[in-house]
């Protein structure tokens, strides 16, 4: 497969990691392989990850580590990631049904080839994310912002925007 | 594939405009000609599903251009949901598709549990799949509803509403308002089923058939209804593939594709249903998809009930204390669960480290939430996958050649929400 | 015999000109009362429906919970010809200003329903893209409490807001002195 950085299995889902500058041909390779199906393409961003000690497996009944009072569970810090922003495309096979996750490691302002080429559904949703996250899509025939107004500066799904709205008054945040 | 390859396709090659997919562009020849009039719908219009504003380039009655605007009900679901725990981020995503509620709910708690690997109790899945299948026929009704009165079957509109309450009882019964219940909780749900809600709900299976025939009497034979609805909107099965459409418009276009029975969720694999599927790709057949599909919902709540009355006294969530809050009862008497009733509510509990993407066949389509979990008690990120979002990308597809009065037909047909769609 | 008006409230006159309008409001009061009758029988709403309190509000409008029980049955689609705005759901701040322009298009008198908690305060979603309440843009006369409100409490709201017209409450715009 071209691009190919690596993959993991993980609660029954494949995530394949693959090179930005590669995309549109893995992405056109997988199409081949039966994956018609653009479900989703979500884009995260890790600014802030692992600085606070997090917990393992405290929600379960397994993994909890009785014999450590003190350690409040906080046992380890999450994987560390490689880059600040993710994009991860959800594909589909539409008679078959598998499901396969592509991700993309990106920089703050390093751009995305498009894959409208391949999937013309993903003309909204690359859209969206330069809206709401900032990243770049090289390539879109029409990169314009969609879901905020077009004159709305910064990128609010971005960690370090604000959450802005109003303090709650009476509720100590005045 | 279950494409029927003996029909004829519904048209050859692709519609899909170019260069940009989702926009139908005023073709060269009439570019400055007097005849091209610009008219602006909505975003406050009757006949839009909620908020959309649609941009038309009109040539006489012919819409050669089009272009959607989005954004006026942005409310930033994803971001508020970052700021509140796990446990009390399940009320935004009932807001999000409005009409459809219990399936919004139901796809954020089954990731949370994904995560968690926390299994949920039989009596739980049982009543989730109960709720969430009259959910669906809730916003069929409110489809057809409004669908209806925007083609002018204004009549459809008082019959669709009166059975629709009658479903908001019976959830205002169980959850304890009609709509935005918060029922389900991540390990089952929020309280048990309460013993009024079986001969309700009986009496509802028992009349929703009859009411069902009622519409199709009188939509079906109707002649405007027919004009208005075949041969319009058509979108044929590799088009509508690659636009990402999914549900009723998929299943309208001649795919049988539903994600209850190819990857099924909660029991969907233990009950009798049929997917109902027709292969025209106009807006006829997705009007039909959607009565049919009403009637195999109710068929599916029926078989859930009789699973359900033998379940009488069976936990109705998940025994996990760090996850689930404990019985009332118990607080007077045991320090624990004080303190983990305590945790819980205010520190909120924590969940694995990791990202899952779940989907589950909203009565729109292909409803997905993508999670990734620092570990922490509050999401990383959550972002829902919105069946309205991309019905809409199809719409410059599904308008090649039509007038004006078919626009409202065709969007009508997608069945789009606007929250979902802007969420 | 005296002008009807509910004690404590602030109207944006002038005392020159309240005493003017009780000297004149010996004649016209049963004349006021008479309108004021007529006016909060027949109030035509404008769809403005906009998220999860429109449901409900259609619901309201159907059979069940009937509103052409208060004369309200007819949902005008043209803001020219509606007397009420019932402001339902969510204000995203892209839809504030063709929420303003509508308000403006509605012609005097003209009253506000602010349905259900975000368009009375934002409601749960306190954030950069939605509106922190209505009232920040045009002026409320009735807020309905609730998420989503039933399709009785949004009744109730509308039963005080025809019980304020009648005991002659002038409109919002009105009370607070801003602009219609």
């Amino acid at each position: 497969m071209p691009g190919f950085v690596e993959s993991r299995d993980e609660h029954g889902e494949k995530t394949v990691v693959v090179e930005p500058s590669r995309l549109v041909e893995a992405c056109e390779y997988l199409r081949g392989d039966g994956f018609n199906f653009l479900a989703d393409i979500s884009a995260a961003d890790y600014l802030g990850w692992g600085e606070r000690g997090v917990a393992g497996y405290i929600g379960t009944a397994a993994g909890r580590d009785l014999n450590r009072p003190g350690s409040q569970g906080l046992e380890r810090l999450p994987e560390p990631k490689p880059k600040r922003f993710a994009m991860n495309y959800h594909l589909l096979a539409i008679p078959d049904g598998r499901r396969v996750r592509v991700k993309v490691w990106l920089d703050d302002g390093e751009p995305v080839p498009s894959v409208v080429s391949v999937w013309p559904t993903a003309d909204w949703h690359e859209r969206e994310v330069l809206d709401l996250m900032g990243i770049a899509i090289e390539g879109h025939p029409n990169p314009t912002r969609i879901i905020l107004e077009d004159d709305w500066e910064g990128h609010p799904l971005r960690k370090d925007y604000p959450i802005g709205g109003e303090p709650v008054r009476f509720s100590g945040e005045e | 594939m279950a494409i029927a390859s003996e029909r004829p396709r519904i048209y050859e090659g692709t519609r899909i405009p170019s260069p940009v997919p989702t926009m139908l562009q005023v073709p060269e020849e009439l570019r400055g000609s007097e005849d091209l009039l610009q008219v602006n719908f909505g975003p406050n219009h009757p006949s839009t599903h909620g908020v959309l504003r649609l941009v038309v380039d009109l040539h006489g009655e012919t819409v050669v251009g089009l272009r959607a605007v989005i954004g006026y009900l942005h409310t930033g679901f994803e971001k508020n949901m970052e700021q509140k725990t796990w446990w009390k981020a399940i009320t935004y995503p009932e807001r999000i598709d409005y009409v459809s509620f219990q399936n919004n709910e139901l796809v954020f708690v089954l990731a949370i549990e994904k995560l968690l690997g926390l299994e949920v109790p039989e009596k739980a899945t049982w009543m989730r799949m109960c709720l969430a299948e009259l959910n669906r026929i809730h916003s069929h009704l409110v489809w057809l509803g409004t669908a209806a009165l925007e083609l002018g079957a204004i009549s459809m509109f008082w019959y669709c509403f009166r059975e629709r309450d009658q479903i908001l009882d019976l959830s205002e019964l169980v959850g304890g308002t009609r709509m935005h219940t918060r029922y389900f909780q991540a390990g089952g749900l929020a309280e048990d089923i309460p013993r009024g809600f079986f001969p309700e709900a009986r009496k509802f299976v028992d009349w929703m058939p009859k009411a069902v025939d009622d519409y199709e009497a009188i939509l079906d034979q109707n002649e405007i209804w027919l004009e208005r609805t075949k041969r319009v909107g058509l979108l044929s099965a590799d088009d509508a593939i690659a636009l990402g459409q999914s549900g009723p418009v998929l299943r309208g276009s001649g795919v049988e594709w539903d994600l209850r029975k190819a990857q099924p969720y909660l029991a969907y694999d233990q009950v009798e249903f049929r997917v109902p599927t027709y292969p025209n790709g106009d807006v006829w057949d997705r009007y039909k998809v959607h009565m049919d599909e009403m009637r195999e919902s109710t068929r599916i709540v029926g078989q859930c009930l009789d699973r359900l009355e033998g379940m009488e006294g069976e936990p109705w969530i998940a025994d996990d204390r760090k996850v689930v809050l404990p019985p009332r009862e118990e607080l007077h008497t045991s320090m624990e669960s004080l303190i983990h009733h305590f945790k819980i509510v205010t520190e909120g509990y924590r969940v694995p480290e990791g990202e899952v993407y779940v989907a589950v066949e909203s009565p729109r389509g292909e409803l997905g939430c993508y999670v990734v979990s620092d570990g922490g008690p509050r999401p990383w990120r959550v972002k829902f996958r919105a069946p309205s979002f991309v019905a809409l990308e199809a719409t410059a597809t599904c308008m090649s050649d039509a007038l004006v009065a078919d626009m409202i037909a065709i969007v009508g047909s997608l069945d789009t929400v606007m929250g979902e769609v802007d969420r | 015999m005296p002008v009807e008006r509910l004690p404590g409230v602030q109207t944006g006159k002038t005392p020159e000109e309240i005493e003017e309008e009780v000297r004149r409001g010996v004649l016209l009061t049963s004349l006021d009362r008479a309108v004021g009758w007529a006016r909060k029988q027949s109030m035509w709403p404008a769809t403005f429906g906009l998220a999860c309190c429109a449901i409900e509000m259609m619901s309201t409008g159907a059979g069940q919970y009937d509103l052409s029980r208060w004369g309200m049955e007819l949902f005008r689609g043209s803001p020219r010809q509606a007397d009420l705005l019932i402001v339902s759901g969510r204000v995203a701040h892209k839809m504030a200003a063709p929420l303003r322009q509508i308000y403006d298009q509605m012609l005097e008198p003209k009253w506000v329903i602010a349905m259900g908690a975000c368009a009375s305060s934002g409601g749960m979603f306190n954030n950069y893209a939605v509106l922190q309440g209505v009232d920040k843009i045009v002026a409320v006369d009735i807020h309905v409490p609730g998420c989503p409100p039933r399709p009785e409490a949004l009744v109730e709201g509308i039963v005080r807001l025809q019980e304020k017209i009648k005991a002659g409450v002038p409109p919002a715009y009105e009370i607070r002195g801003v602009a219609s």
